[in-house]
């Protein structure tokens, strides 16, 4: 793949090339600054033309994507970019509606944020999509039967070791069980019952709490932002599950 | 001295008075009259004043006369009578005077007849024979007959004893008269009296009406009508089952003058008051339009002009083209079916014309009510655009205005944290971290504002899905459980052991028991004990979060439920107020009730669902 090919002169994530595209251009500018703090290369575009031109100009690793733009916005410039290339899209926008979300990560973007963001946050998710990129070569080459996948999740069963965007993260055994659970069957919803009987192979009576405290523990691990989960999501009144991505 | 007088006639009590002297007197003169008839006492002798012109005189002569004849046709005396006869049929006589000459009986002068030559003669001024108890017997041909002769004469002493009785008589009947004439004028006078004063007070010069004016006039008159009907069949009764034995007044006749006379006092009473009721309304005006005929009536007039002066159709302009074609429709159709049936009858072949033209009707019936109905359809549909185009433009500006909003608060924040990265004093480090904060405040405010304005313009997309409310608020608690446990508030969860399933939006839900758990953790008092229940009542799954409030709650459950209401007045604390409305309108988004009580300082929010069959 040439995206390997690509990404195979840049050894370090943060030695990476980010596109910031916004109209506002403080808003591009604060960006900037936030993300050469962390030692980023930035070229910055104020609209969806300027954006892919400056991709045509740049080897670029990573794009951040307003939506509301002049000539070209952002779902558009997102669809342009995917005809050609698989590079990670942040989509940085001020609707925060979940049907906008959706819309913009089934055109093909990586990640979806929410203006205003949390600067911390921002650089997270640009460093986690940039770690995921990298190690894509891995995902591709090794599709081993004992590695549960979603997104950037990755579970092997065989190594009983957990990374999230190629990072690996400590997990207790209940943790781990709990996780592998969900991840065997993704987008499937477990009750709190369910996840204790399989997981503490006791008689589930009174559990909720327990199996809800333990969940708030993986997301905190495993989600940049626990309070809006990525992977790990309460389905209010139901149960949990792993989000199918 | 006019208005002395006026206050005296129309002071109640004068009224009253008079009212019942009236029927007082009004009932005397009908027992008077019931009376006279039982006396048998004949009125025709105001107007005589000779006994020997009377009736009873007559009667008398006639009596005797009768008598005479039947004597005369069976040739035996009438026995002991009280007067002189001679009877004669040419041979053979009947006489009990000694010397039977007509001039003896003439002697007796008036009371004295004869028959001679087939005539009766009288000398009285009498019309004999009077009465037709004797009339048949005295001409009856064989008594007229020429040959007989009969002279009859009552002695003096027998008819002065009679004529002194029916003087006596006479006079109690004249006394008797003279009252009820008397009493008759006085009626009639008072009753002017109370028809002038009726409705009448000393003190002003209104009308006031009485107690029975709002009752219908025509009721009114009905019920008059009804009782002087009654009245006067129960003394036609009274007058009809008097015994024939006249003259003297048994137990029975005065039992029936007692009852009568009760009878007629609260018949006269009631009569009296509905008349006087009858006299108001006239003098108000209002006898006739205050009745249930016109009532009736003038509702029917008015609701056939209301249809032509248009009224009728002030609110639904476009149905009184249709009510005009269906009204013209109905009268040709009518038209149509009667003619058909006419020309039928006839025999013409014509009857073909009507049903061909009834189709022409149709047609047009059919047609000009298609047109109604599409000019009715476009008005709401547009009316209906109209709306939802109101309705995406809030949506729009909703959507606009946040984004304007965010945009350059994102600069804020990010430059604020770009500048809490610069080598700065230590005072301007503090003011960095104050913006900081306010920038984070009002972040969430705006993100509050619109989510809260977007659910109740109804603009927001609502996930119902059946879910175990029982585990909602178990995985909220459970979520919320570091701050809790931070708080220095003791919870007390009473859950049942069974789901409570229930139909909401999951994630809407959260938010709602997450806010009405976030304001007890704000406003509670320290150490105070916060309670937290789910139960099942009526079909509802009813869950409550009762706290204690660490102030004094100085406002009302609907105001703490305003937009932006907080409780303490201050507004120092984080949070953008609107959480509770949030709660509110999520509830309502999903389909469930909220309700906030306070009582002293206890706060209680209640939030309600259908349970899920």
């Amino acid at each position: 793949m040439d995206n390997t090919a690509i990404y195979s002169g840049v050894a370090r994530t943060d030695k990476a090339r980010i596109l910031v595209v916004d109209d506002d251009r403080e808003i591009a500018m604060a960006v900037e600054k936030l993300l050469a703090r962390e030692g980023f290369d930035v070229i910055k575009a104020y609209d969806g033309m300027q954006a892919l031109e400056a991709l045509a100009a740049n080897q670029v690793h990573l794009i951040l994507l307003d939506i509301m733009m002049p000539k070209l916005d952002g779902l558009s410039a997102t669809m342009k970019i995917r005809e050609s290339r698989n590079i990670p899209i942040i989509i940085i926008s001020a609707k925060s509606e979940d049907s906008d979300k959706i819309l913009g990560l089934s055109m093909g973007a990586d990640d979806y944020v929410t203006k205003p963001f949390n600067p911390l946050e921002l650089v997270a998710r640009v460093k986690s999509q940039l770690r995921r990129y990298m190690h894509l070569g891995d995902i591709a080459n090794g599709q081993k039967s004992s590695v549960l996948r979603t997104g950037g999740l990755c579970l092997d069963t065989d190594a009983k070791q957990l990374t999230v965007d190629g990072e690996p993260v400590k997990l207790t055994a209940k943790e781990y069980k709990i996780l592998e659970l969900l991840m065997s069957k993704p987008g499937v919803v477990f009750s709190a019952e369910q996840i204790y009987e399989a997981v503490w192979k006791e008689v589930p009576y009174s559990v909720e709490n327990t199996v809800m405290v333990h969940i708030r523990r993986i997301r905190e691990k495993i989600e940049i932002n626990p309070k809006e989960p990525k992977y790990l999501k309460v389905v209010w009144g139901i149960g949990y599950k792993i989000e199918k991505i | 001295m006019v208005t002395r007088l006026r206050r005296f006639s129309t002071n109640s009590v004068t009224k009253v008075a008079a009212f019942i002297l009236t029927v007082l007197i009004l009932t005397g003169l009908a027992e008077m009259a019931l009376y006279i008839y039982f006396r048998d006492m004949d009125l025709q002798r105001i107007f005589t004043d000779d006994y020997f012109d009377s009736r009873e005189f007559a009667d008398l002569m006639g009596k005797a006369a009768a008598e005479a004849g039947e004597a005369l046709l069976s040739g035996e005396l009438p026995g002991n009578v009280p007067y002189h006869y001679y009877i004669s049929d040419g041979s053979k006589e009947l006489t009990n005077v000694e010397n039977p000459d007509r001039s003896f009986f003439e002697q007796f002068e008036p009371a004295f007849c004869a028959l001679e030559n087939g005539q009766w003669h009288l000398k009285s001024k009498s019309s004999f024979p009077y009465s037709s108890r004797y009339t048949f017997k005295l001409s009856v041909s064989e008594v007229l007959k020429k040959s007989n002769t009969i002279y009859i004469a009552y002695p003096k002493e027998y008819t002065k004893a009679q004529e002194q009785e029916w003087t006596q008589g006479r006079a109690v009947v004249i006394r008797l008269v003279t009252a009820a004439a008397v009493g008759a004028i006085l009626a009639v006078i008072l009753a002017i009296y109370l028809a002038a004063v009726t409705g009448r007070k000393p003190d002003d010069r209104e009308l006031h009406p009485g107690r029975i004016d709002s009752v219908y006039s025509d009721i009114l008159i009905a019920v008059l009508c009804f009782l002087a009907l009654a009245w006067y069949l129960l003394a036609f009764s009274a007058f009809e089952t008097g015994p024939y034995d006249r003259g003297v007044l048994t137990a029975y006749h005065k039992g029936t003058l007692a009852v009568f006379g009760i009878i007629t006092l609260s018949v006269t009473a009631l009569c009296g008051m509905i008349v006087l009721a009858l006299i108001r309304k006239i003098k108000a005006g209002t006898l006739i339009k205050h009745s249930l005929i016109y009532k009736f009536l003038y509702r029917i007039y008015d609701y056939a002009v209301s249809l032509f002066d248009g009224r009728a159709f002030s609110k639904y302009p476009l149905t009184r083209s249709l009510f005009y074609r269906q009204l013209i429709f109905i009268i040709l159709s009518f038209v149509f079916v009667f003619l058909t049936f006419v020309f039928m009858l006839a025999g013409s072949l014509a009857f073909i014309i009507p049903p061909v033209l009834e189709a022409v009707v149709i047609y047009w019936y059919v047609k000009g009510n298609n047109r109604t109905y599409m000019d009715i359809n476009r008005g709401f549909n547009e009316s209906l655009e109209e709306q939802m185009k109101s309705e995406r433009m809030k949506v729009a500006l909703i959507t606009n205005v946040s984004h304007d909003l965010k945009t350059p608060l994102t600069s804020i924040i990010s430059y604020i944290d770009l500048l809490s990265k610069e080598d700065l004093p230590e005072s301007a480090r503090d003011y960095v971290r104050i913006l900081g904060e306010k920038a984070g405040r009002l972040n969430n405010m705006v993100s509050d504002l619109f989510d809260l304005a977007k659910s109740t313009s109804g603009s927001m997309p609502v996930d119902i899905d059946k879910l175990d409310l029982k585990k909602l608020i178990e995985q909220t608690l459970a979520d919320m459980g570091d701050r809790i446990e931070n708080s220095g508030l003791v919870f007390r969860v009473r859950l049942p052991e069974n789901p409570m399933l229930i139909f909401a939006d999951g994630k809407k839900l959260y938010r709602v028991f997450q806010n009405v758990i976030d304001n007890a953790l704000k406003y509670s008092l320290q150490g105070t004990r916060v309670y937290i229940s789910l139960e099942e009542t009526e079909g509802m799954a009813v869950a409550t979060v009762k706290n204690t409030a660490g102030y004094e709650m100085d406002f009302t459950a609907e105001e703490i439920l305003q937009r932006f209401a907080r409780g303490d007045k201050s507004r120092t604390s984080e949070g953008s107020g609107l959480g509770l409305s949030i709660a509110e309108s999520f509830t309502r988004l999903c389909g469930g009730r909220f309700r906030v009580d306070i009582d002293g300082d206890l706060f209680k929010v209640t939030v309600s669902f259908n349970i899920a069959q």
